[in-house]
């Protein structure tokens, strides 16, 4: 394998196969909570993507420095520092988005998906292989926040994006964007995903 | 372990710095959309059409905006009232009547309630049924049933009771202190 294709595949395996949502089925809280529309599962997945990516980026560098005893704490002040960084960022250029997401801006700290990346990969490996799989975890995680968005908002509210698909002869199933709705969703498209990756293991590789 | 000690110190020393920077350069933007946040909301209260001047009216703790139309006629008064709800601190401005005795409507400004469920006081449905309540009685609420108009209530929020009662007694708490102070300041006004 080259140095090119290596990086790649650390890259897209957070897609499709490794996927943080539907393969590895972490940072549920706010992949459940925040996905009633498009806009809100895109927001808070590329504000996730930002934290997992710097904080990876910065304990690649740092981790020969970092006693065992205390790499926890260490990494939890990254994390939290990058986190408080997108929450300012947002309230300052995105205040719609900050209001509609919420607390669960600040809590992108307890994402398990980000420490998980750090302590099982970013800490392991050198620093570009640790971009690419913070990133490609990141685009995962968006996607999936943004197909469970899409599909609670269509059901739910009739829109994508915030407009207008079904007509006025739809009537909105309201539970789709309460919070049960977001374990239908979010069984629906794992279901989907897990018949994908069995039955059209061919068609998907090759699509990454 | 002397290392830990550096490390952490040294880590946090750096988060500490990095943040105090972001913090100092983006707090100015964040404080004028809460201030273009506060504006939108007054001009919801009042009618947008009119484009009344709001001007803050001193008084001890609370704060208080008299609305006025371009020909100087006095629209109403805007309290702004913070109370703690489920998720944290409510921001919202309260509508009052030129005499400050019916409310004219609500505007939640900020919150970090739970989405789809305390996040709904921002909802129009939930807002509507505190105008025309009576400024000078306490509101109450009521859970699951029908509320009574006249005997100043208003229907919780199903689900988020503590969210709807800490508005509600938010607003009770300022009004409670706010109106003698407007009564005086409404007559001594030009």
């Amino acid at each position: 394998m080259t140095r090119n294709t290596g990086i790649i595949s650390h890259f897209s395996k957070g897609l499709i196969k490794n996927n943080p949502v539907f393969v590895q089925v972490l940072g549920m809280c706010p992949t459940l909570a925040v996905t009633t529309s498009v806009a809100n599962g895109i927001g808070m997945g590329l504000a996730t993507t930002f934290v997992v990516v710097m904080a990876a980026a910065v304990a690649s560098t740092i981790d020969r420095f970092v006693p065992n005893q205390v790499r926890i704490p260490v990494y939890a002040v990254i994390i939290a520092t990058f986190v408080t960084i997108a929450d300012l960022f947002m309230q300052a250029y995105f205040p719609p988005l900050r209001a509609a997401l919420g607390p669960y801006v600040p809590l992108i700290v307890v994402n398990c998906m980000i420490m998980g990346r750090i302590e099982a990969f970013a800490t392991r490996n050198a620093f570009v292989p640790s971009l690419a799989d913070a990133a490609g975890m990141g685009v995962g995680f968006t996607g999936a926040l943004m197909l469970l968005g899409g599909v609670r908002e269509l059901l739910g509210n009739g829109t994508l994006a915030g407009v207008t698909i079904l007509g006025s002869w739809y009537r909105p199933m309201l539970i789709m964007v309460l919070p049960a709705g977001a374990f239908f969703a979010l069984a629906i498209l794992m279901a989907v995903f897990n018949r994908l990756q069995q039955g059209g293991k061919l068609v998907l590789r090759g699509a990454v | 372990m002397k290392q830990m000690v550096v490390v952490l110190v040294l880590v946090t020393l750096v988060s500490g710095i990095v943040l105090a920077t972001v913090y100092t350069r983006l707090i100015p933007m964040i404080r004028e959309n809460q201030r273009l946040a506060t504006e939108r909301s007054l001009s919801a209260l009042f009618d947008g059409d009119r484009n009344p001047d709001f001007e803050e009216v001193p008084t001890d703790g609370t704060t208080v905006y008299r609305a006025q139309s371009d020909n100087g006629e006095l629209l109403g008064y805007a309290v702004r009232v913070t109370t703690t709800g489920y998720g944290g601190e409510i921001q919202l401005l309260v509508g009052l009547t030129p005499d400050s005795e019916t409310i004219r409507g609500i505007q939640v400004v900020e919150h970090i309630e739970t989405p789809g469920l305390g996040g709904r006081i921002t909802e129009d449905a939930f807002g509507e049924q505190f105008k025309g309540l009576d400024a000078t009685r306490d509101i109450t609420y009521v859970k699951n049933a029908e509320r009574n108009e006249d005997d100043n209530e208003i229907e919780a929020i199903s689900g988020a009771t503590i969210s709807s009662s800490a508005v509600v007694s938010g607003i009770n708490n300022v009004l409670d202190g706010v109106f003698e102070t407007l009564t005086s300041t409404g007559k001594d006004a030009p």
